[in-house]
């Protein structure tokens, strides 16, 4: 196994009682690399993540990231690996602020203990300050510093998928996982995150992989794309090799 | 725009301390002084164990947003261990009184990390059965633990010390108040309220919320007793068969009533909850009605309770009114230039 992968799935599958919804996926994700995962609806893209970030268990094959077997992990711990991710039906935090939202993500950062939350010592101020500050960062990537205030569930949708990166952001992940992060987006607001996916993946020199159907965006901004048709990988390769593979053609159009 | 005025910190606490003191002053003197008679004495000290009570199962319900029905048996396990432990009484009376209180949050603390565990797996309507299960079979363990207990006839209380005096009443309310409220704006609190709002999201944030939703648990278990133990203290005989479903319930009610993850919102539902029945004893029969009678109008008119997620600061009210005059005052100098 290469060093440089931060992920790295090895013949991995699911089973829903007789149903098999993912089989035999494997993927080989560097460290800086714009990963996309493409498919018709319903191909099992969104069950990968669920599989990746261990909210459903693997009947079949393993998941490496940074060459760490994930096997026995559960979410939280697949997320201190490094696994961040969004989902595709939006789950922030709807009654919080925007503010807590993103302290939600940073939650292992701060790791003050209890007592000296109760005993407000001076380490709950410092890590409070400190994440205060994180957070103001971490939203002017999108440009959302002024939304602090706000409640998540108030957001217009857009600023609510941008949040959810965001949050995503604060763990600190080494790869970080979207699910369809231009749904519901206009064309402006898509390029906009296109350049904000790229940005964040040359600032904080992470993986990024993701799921889309807006081909501009995959096309433009993925160096690398693998294609899923009922559960199975029918195609990896680059944005160009892949828009003239036969079989991806067949999946997407029923030729 | 203007820089907003912010009260530091240090100073919200003064503000705070001075509030405190103020109404301790007030209402001791009062009660010292004959201002409040005894009847009235005893409604305070019933609306402030009501007040513990409310705001620790707030922790579950408006905070961790689970729903459960057994409050009344981690009260029942405060107030016999506290009553148990008071009748040896082998401890100074201020000592004697502390250790007893420290006794029945930890017990009833035990308690709930007993019943937190299973619970996880469960939630909504599930979740409500088990913990009204859990909650029936402390009484009935109660009742049956005669040689502990002394079952249905009840547990005599020693009459040579008074227990839930006000004062003690007075401190263990605010103590409770404090300690919920710095936990709750902590990143503990937002971990727990995160549960709440998506627990999936919560895991893929790297909360841990087994954790948590056990700890909610034994925190809000861990009150109660305290509760327990003062509702303990405030009679002369501690009968298991007040601990029962409707306890619970009446529990339940003043925080919904109050508004779900409102603290100052327990606080006041306690407070007018306790005091009402009181208020109606003129109308006899006809009090039930009435009190029941307003519970649904105010579901009806107000289904996010008397205070929705509102929380008081004194503080908060001040920064407004400060920066309201500041920008008065702006507005004044820009129309002079």
């Amino acid at each position: 196994m290469q060093k440089s992968n931060v992920l790295e799935c090895v013949g991995l599958g699911i089973d829903f009682g007789g149903l098999t919804a993912v089989n035999d996926f494997n993927i080989e994700i560097g460290t800086t690399d714009i990963y996309g995962l493409i498919g018709p609806n319903g191909a099992g893209k969104t069950t990968v993540f669920n599989l990746l970030t261990k909210v459903y268990k693997p009947t079949r094959g393993s998941v490496f990231v940074n060459g760490v077997d994930t096997k026995n992990l559960n979410t939280v711990k697949a997320n201190k690996l490094g696994l961040a991710r969004t989902f595709q039906n939006i789950r922030l935090f709807q009654n919080m602020t925007v503010q807590e939202n993103v302290m939600v993500g940073l939650h292992n950062e701060i790791g003050y203990n209890l007592a000296s939350a109760i005993f407000r010592l001076p380490s709950y101020w410092r890590a409070e300050k400190k994440a205060k500050e994180r957070v103001c960062d971490l939203l002017s990537i999108f440009g959302m510093q002024d939304m602090i205030e706000h409640k998540a569930g108030s957001l217009p949708y857009g600023s609510q998928r941008r949040l959810e990166i965001v949050r995503a952001l604060a763990t600190s992940p080494k790869i970080l996982l979207l699910d369809e992060p231009a749904a519901g987006m206009n064309p402006a607001e898509t390029d906009e995150l296109m350049k904000n996916i790229q940005l964040i993946n040359e600032k904080f020199k992470i993986a990024v992989l993701l799921i889309e159907h807006d081909m501009k965006l995959v096309m433009g901004i993925c160096e690398k794309l693998a294609v899923l048709n009922y559960g199975m990988l029918i195609a990896k390769g680059t944005p160009a090799e892949i828009q003239s593979n036969p079989a991806v053609i067949e999946a997407y159009l029923g030729a | 725009m203007q820089k907003k005025f912010v009260i530091p910190v240090p100073v919200r606490y003064a503000i705070n301390t001075v509030l405190i003191a103020f109404f301790l002053i007030a209402a001791n003197s009062m009660i010292q002084g004959g201002g409040l008679g005894r009847a009235q004495t005893a409604i305070i000290i019933q609306i402030g164990y009501f007040i513990i009570l409310a705001v620790s199962l707030n922790i579950i319900t408006g905070y961790l947003g689970q729903l459960p029905l057994g409050h009344a048996g981690f009260m029942a396990v405060g107030a016999y261990a506290a009553a148990i432990f008071w009748r040896y009484h082998f401890l100074p009376d201020t000592a004697n009184i502390i250790a007893g209180l420290i006794i029945a949050g930890v017990v009833a603390g035990l308690f709930g990390l007993l019943i937190g565990i299973p619970a996880l797996r469960f939630k909504g309507d599930y979740l409500a059965i088990i913990t009204l299960g859990f909650g029936e079979i402390i009484r009935v363990l109660i009742v049956n633990l005669d040689w502990l207990t002394n079952g249905a006839r009840g547990l005599q209380m020693p009459r040579s010390v008074r227990y839930s005096s006000f004062l003690v009443v007075y401190i263990c309310v605010i103590l409770t108040c404090i300690f919920i409220h710095v936990i709750m704006k902590s990143r503990h609190g937002r971990a727990i309220l995160s549960i709440r709002d998506n627990e999936i999201a919560a895991e893929s944030c790297g909360v841990n919320t087994v954790y948590y939703k056990v700890a909610a648990f034994v925190i809000s278990a861990f009150l109660a007793g305290i509760a327990g133990a003062l509702y303990a203290g405030n009679f002369a005989v501690l009968i298991p068969s007040e601990f029962d479903f409707m306890m619970s319930i009446n529990i339940l009610m003043i925080v919904v009533l109050g508004g779900l993850g409102s603290m100052f919102g327990s606080v006041v539902a306690a407070a007018v909850l306790t005091y009402l029945p009181f208020l109606l004893v003129p109308l006899a029969e006809y009090r039930m009605i009435i009190f029941s009678l307003m519970l649904i109008l105010m579901m009806i008119f107000k289904p996010s309770g008397l205070m929705g997620s509102y929380d008081f600061s004194l503080s908060r009210i001040l920064e407004k009114i400060i920066n309201f005059v500041i920008s008065k005052k702006g507005g004044k100098n820009d129309a002079k230039v």
